[in-house]
């Protein structure tokens, strides 16, 4: 039995080809609600495309226990009221689990449905909502908002061993909120933090607080805010002679960042989710390039191969536990440990919350580019 | 100490520049009682085409400090065009107008040149090529100061000097003095008042034109919207020492700069700005007309 996906179409269409095997098992059928059209209509294609390429790369492998999967395709228009509607199609034609949606909005709307209907769900949506109800078919395929700031934490704290770190951030809302975060999370690592200060963004004039940071003698100096104010705090450090070193919020990067430290920009770390071209992983980069060869362009966003290791998960969840029953997936989801996705190694907590983020720390190099320094790329 | 001593140099390499873009704010204000906000719009202008000089030419193979040179002289006498051009347009025509029009046209002068600097830049923040100049850095009791700070300094306080010295001694000096006491006076005197008036547009604007390269050799960045900010803090300069008096323009912009670098580094980084500008005020309750300023007080 060979089936052949039509692109285009709202949902694909099987084709049943002659002599294959004797008894025709049913497909087992996993859904992908996303906003196919609007805003989102690039993300949500992202998302369609790679499940798709999964779903393909399975089958022509044998599919899973023998069947083929079959993907269902509904287009919630990044709308809650839509999202419901596809919850409900979705359903109705009895898929096993369920890819997307690209917004937070509807997933939320569509989870209840699902919950009742015992279907699986796994979506890049981050809000809180969707964890407050601890739905046990949930599962929050990218990083919560608080990730960043943990992995800093964590780069910072346990793998760099900085003893004393000292936050710099500007007065925006974004910058205070992850500098805030940042503190705390180093706290909670038992890292200590010796000073929390503050630059007016765009003033250029930071030699007055780099020099009183200096006379605290850090190890690392962290700094929240954004790029053209990061590549001049890192050539005013290395200008007044301040040995800490430099480590910047998702916000730093940028070319402009290498081009303003000049030769400073060797050494500074900056921490981010890699495009998906970047993303160290051999998984990652096979899939990029297999993505690449089907589709003639990149993955449109990190969210794509977040969807995309939620497919993978559920495909290896129906492997291993031999089943397509929602309580077992789900039992076995909820216990993988270290799964090796396109996008780091996670797992999932009770409530299907994310754990283990997707972000890594790179190193500026003395030409501007970035290499990435932990995870290890060797790593998976 | 040497913590003392560094913001100390952080405070006077700022303070230079800031009393150099001060000095065009001041001597416009001597001689016409405006305050040209384009001023500030003016220096960047500067540092822009500046860039282009730097950047342009780097294939050349000009030994950099001799492109540095080029730049600047290039960057002075552009400016100093775009001064006298700027009073052409949108001062002389409003001399006799109320104030306030004048006020009102230099802030469209403003506008006009820095989204003028967008067009024609772009809105991104844009480089200056690394290793023009000499990246030594000396290190003395425990501060450090770099050969920028170090030419910062220096050319500021030859440039200041040698300005106080033309006005002060010089018959053209004299004469620019003249026409900020009284322009009918000086008129009836023989003193050609509108070649004054265009002559502070030429100083005013080569100074800021040389402040504004300063900003972009140290810092290596430049945006269009700069302008306000070191323009702003420039006029504050200005009135602390006493709008109208060109040694006022020098200690307002050196004690700028040192106020800021001590209040980051002292009290509170995240109350920098409120910490500066407080004491600025304290500084206007009890001198009003600015440190300096008696002699401009006496003419109204």
């Amino acid at each position: 039995m060979i089936k052949k996906f039509m692109i285009g179409g709202a949902s694909a269409i099987a084709i049943l080809a002659s002599g294959c095997i004797a008894q025709a098992a049913p497909p087992i059928r996993i859904g992908v609600q996303a906003p196919i059209t609007g805003t989102y209509a690039d993300e949500g294609q992202g998302i369609e495309k790679a499940v798709k390429l999964l779903a393909e790369q399975q089958n022509a492998k044998g599919g899973l226990l023998g069947r083929k999967i079959e993907i269902k395709v509904c287009d919630d228009e990044g709308k809650a009221a839509q999202a419901a509607i596809c919850a409900r199609q979705l359903a109705d034609a009895h898929v096993v689990a369920v890819v997307g949606s690209y917004t937070s909005g509807a997933a939320l709307a569509a989870q209840p449905i699902y919950a009742r209907a015992n279907i699986i769900q796994t979506s890049d949506g981050t809000s809180n909502k969707l964890i407050a109800r601890g739905y046990k078919t949930w599962f929050g395929n990218a990083a919560p908002n608080s990730a960043e700031a943990k992995f800093t934490a964590h780069y910072m704290v346990d793998v760099r061993h900085f003893k004393r770190t000292a936050v710099l951030t500007d007065h925006s809302s974004f910058a205070t909120g992850l500098a805030d975060s940042v503190v705390k999370d180093v706290k909670a690592d038992h890292g200590k933090i010796i000073d929390k200060a503050f630059i007016n963004a765009g003033s250029q004039n930071f030699t007055p607080v780099l020099t009183k940071l200096k006379s605290l003698h850090p190890d690392a100096i962290y700094f929240s805010g954004y790029y053209s104010d990061g590549g001049l705090i890192r050539a005013q450090m290395v200008q007044l002679g301040i040995k800490a070193a430099f480590v910047g919020g998702d916000a730093n990067q940028n070319v402009a960042f290498g081009k303003i430290a000049g030769a400073a920009a060797k050494g500074a770390v900056i921490i981010n989710v890699p495009a998906p071209q970047d993303l160290p992983y051999p998984v990652a980069k096979q899939f990029v390039a297999a993505y690449q060869a089907k589709y003639h362009a990149l993955p449109p966003s990190v969210f794509t191969l977040t969807n995309a290791d939620g497919m993978r998960a559920v495909m290896q969840a129906i492997e291993a536990t031999h089943s397509v029953k929602p309580a077992k997936l789900e039992n076995y989801l909820h216990h993988l440990k270290n799964f090796q996705g396109l996008t780091g190694t996670f797992a999932w907590n009770g409530r299907g919350k994310r754990i283990g983020s997707p972000f890594t720390a790179f190193e500026v190099g003395a030409d501007g580019g970035y290499t990435i320094v932990y995870p290890a790329p060797s790593a998976g | 100490m040497g913590t003392f001593i560094q913001q100390v140099i952080n405070g006077l390499t700022v303070g230079g520049i800031y009393a150099l873009i001060a000095l065009g704010y001041t001597m416009v204000y001597g001689v016409l009682r405006l305050i040209n906000f384009a001023h500030g719009d003016l220096c960047i202008l500067g540092a822009f085409v500046g860039l282009t000089m730097l950047s342009g030419a780097l294939g050349g193979g000009h030994p950099g400090p001799a492109l540095v040179l080029l730049a600047f002289v290039v960057a002075v006498i552009a400016i100093s065009v775009a001064g006298v051009a700027l009073e052409f347009v949108a001062y002389r025509p409003l001399r006799k107008a109320d104030r306030l029009a004048a006020v009102v046209s230099a802030l469209g002068a403003s506008m006009l040149i820095e989204n003028g600097i967008m067009l024609i830049w772009g809105p991104e923040v844009r480089v200056f090529p690394s290793g023009l100049l000499p990246a030594t850095t000396w290190h003395v009791a425990g501060a450090s100061i770099s050969f920028v700070e170090v030419m910062i300094i220096i050319v500021s306080v030859v440039l200041m000097a040698a300005l106080y010295g033309f006005v002060n001694h010089t018959r053209f000096g004299t004469a620019i003095r003249a026409a900020a006491i009284d322009q009918d006076a000086a008129r009836l005197m023989g003193i050609n008042v509108n070649r004054v008036i265009s002559s502070v547009f030429v100083i005013g604007p080569a100074l800021g034109a040389v402040g504004g390269l300063f900003i972009g050799l140290y810092y290596r960045e430049a945006y269009f919207t700069m302008g306000w900010t070191y323009g702003l803090n420039a006029f504050i300069a200005a009135i602390i020492g006493g709008i109208g008096n060109i040694p006022g323009a020098m200690l307002g912009g050196v004690l700028l700069g040192l106020f800021n670098a001590f209040a980051a580094g002292y009290v509170s980084s995240s109350w920098q700005n409120a910490i500066t500008f407080a004491l600025l005020i304290a500084i206007l309750l009890i001198r009003p007309s600015g440190l300096l300023g008696e002699r401009v007080a006496e003419k109204v």
